[in-house]
């Protein structure tokens, strides 16, 4: 066994700018494919976050917002009355002028924005949520334009926006990921190939000796292997910097502080370093083989 | 040991062949010289025996192999069990004159410790105990060969086969090379050495078997190189 390990590991060296270059593209291939993993996992954390929260807000005009602490006007116990009959809706909430400036508060505590907003510009609003959050829009319509109602706003086709961003970048950090896996599919069939030409004569010398096909064809697969898998690790090493030196950056700003959920370094090195280092082995074996199987006739 | 029936072998890219009908049988434990010009079909005939090739038709026998309608996979097995020199050497260029040895060895699967004590008494067999950690571009031509029939002996074969093995030598390196030849005969593997050195054949006396244009043209129980036709 010592010898297979031996010649892998020098067949490595003997190609030094070629496995660097495999290692590279394999590198950058997994690493994207772990992005998208990424963002994969935080548009569902997202969702789950969101859709707990999510309501379709029925504002108040501002008559009722003024003077109803408690939706015991006729509008507000009319409206409310008929929102709980609604099959679609699971339940109702009121929420007064005053409990909307408070939990505005709470939220945006200590930021400028707060010196901007008064009362007055908040409406008392119904909070529906939904029985099926899906079908938000069909309150929306039903309850746009009635006696009393300022505006309907479905959080969801709000929040929506904000998943299909995340959506495309998943999609473009995926499509990105298949391209430069073709790459380094193609470079590591074409290493082997180049390997096991440099070798033919040895290899031949070996087979009249009686080394068995796969005796001197391991040696390859097992070039193959520590390339996927070091690609993997540095993939993996590429990611934790992406995490600490941009997204948790990223994250920590205003902006996105509250909105996304952040990722945690378990999610790279226990979730994604493991499926990388996996794929990239598999992926490799499976390229060596197919290469050993149809070009390699020694 | 070794039997061939009407063996035949047409290479694609000529019409002559270069085996013409030839059937000719080796005892276990005989020597034979295989004789012959250049393209007598010498070469092939030991490609055939290790399945290098196969027949165009005929049979060969290596012990209880058919050789020719041996499944690829069982090949290997045949060859653990055959010794094969060559004019040329074919040592592997990046291992030592003890890893060659060891190699043979390796191949079969032979425990570490088995190894480290069989390449010393091997290379002590052929004179080149003092030469283990060289390697093979450091050697004489004569060293070299003695190591190649250090490997092709090392795991017992049941026979040995060599292809103009002193074909690169001077006449007294060849002949220290004809006694390793005789030496590993005596201890009852089989030899056959395909060879056009006509002072080798004639002083050895020994089986002759001669091959002309492919054809078998003479079996000679204790022959010489050149009788008169
Ligand atoms: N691989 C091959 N392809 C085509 N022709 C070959 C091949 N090997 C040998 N020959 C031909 O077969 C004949 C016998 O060659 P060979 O067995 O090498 O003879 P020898 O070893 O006696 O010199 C020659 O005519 C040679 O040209
Ligand atoms: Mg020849």
């Amino acid at each position: 066994m010592m010898f297979v390990w031996r010649e892998a590991f020098a067949g490595l060296r003997r190609n030094l700018t070629m496995s660097i270059a495999m290692v590279i593209t394999t590198a950058i291939s997994l690493g994207l494919l772990g992005a998208g993993l990424l963002a994969v996992r935080t548009i569902d954390r997202t969702e789950d976050l969101y859709y707990s929260l999510i309501a379709v807000q029925v504002a108040l005009d501002e008559p009722t917002s003024a003077d109803d602490r408690d939706c015991s006007s006729p509008v507000c116990t009319g409206l409310r009355g008929e929102l709980e009959a609604n099959p679609l809706v699971a339940s109702v909430e009121y929420e007064s002028r005053d409990d909307a400036f408070a939990r505005f508060q709470r939220i945006y505590a200590g930021q400028s924005i707060l010196q901007l907003v008064r009362p007055q510009s908040l409406p008392a609003t119904l909070r529906v949520t939904m029985a099926d959050p899906l079908r938000g829009e069909e309150i929306v319509t039903q309850y746009t334009g009635r006696p009393g109602v300022r505006n309907v706003v479905d959080q969801r086709s709000t929040v929506a926006d904000l998943f299909s961003f995340l959506g495309s970048v998943r999609n473009a950090t995926f499509g990105l990921a298949v391209v430069q896996a073709l790459a380094a599919l193609l470079l590591i069939s074409n290493t082997i190939q180049l390997s096991a030409f440099t070798r033919r004569t040895e290899v031949g010398i070996m087979r009249l000796v009686g080394a068995s096909r796969w005796y001197t064809q391991v040696p390859f697969l097992i070039e193959a292997v520590v390339t996927g898998v070091v690609g993997a690790v540095l993939a993996t090493g590429g990611l934790v910097l992406g995490k600490i030196f941009f997204l948790d950056r990223l994250m920590s700003g205003r902006l996105l502080a509250n909105t996304i959920p952040p990722i945690g370094m378990s999610d790279v090195l226990g979730y994604v370093g493991p499926v990388l280092v996996v794929v990239g082995a598999v992926i490799a074996t499976a390229t060596g083989y197919v290469t050993l199987r149809l070009y390699v006739r020694t | 040991m070794i039997r061939l029936e009407n063996v035949s072998k047409v290479y694609p890219t000529s019409a002559r062949p270069a085996l013409d009908d030839v059937s000719v049988e080796v005892e276990r434990g005989e020597f034979a010289f295989l004789i012959g010009p250049s393209g007598s079909g010498k070469s092939t005939l030991l490609r055939l025996l290790i399945r290098e090739d196969v027949p165009s038709s005929g049979t060969v026998w290596v012990a209880n192999w058919n050789v020719g309608g041996l499944a690829g996979r069982r090949v290997p097995r045949l060859r653990q069990r055959m010794g094969c020199v060559f004019q040329d050497f074919r040592l592997l260029p990046n291992k030592t004159v003890a890893e060659n040895v060891a190699f043979a060895l390796e191949v079969i699967g032979k425990p570490r410790h088995t190894i480290r004590t069989v390449v010393p008494e091997v290379l002590d067999l052929v004179n080149l105990a003092g030469k283990a950690d060289r390697m093979p571009s450091e050697l004489s031509g004569g060293e070299a060969q003695r190591v190649a029939i250090a490997r092709a002996f090392v795991n017992r074969p049941l026979v040995l086969l060599a292809d103009e093995p002193t074909g690169n030598l001077d006449p007294e390196t060849s002949a220290g090379i004809m006694t390793l030849l005789e030496r590993i005969n005596r201890t009852g593997t089989t030899v056959v050495m395909a060879t056009h050195d006509r002072q080798i054949v004639d002083s050895m006396r020994r089986r002759v078997v001669e091959l002309s244009a492919g054809r078998l043209a003479r079996d000679d129980n204790r022959g010489v190189y050149g009788v008169a036709r």
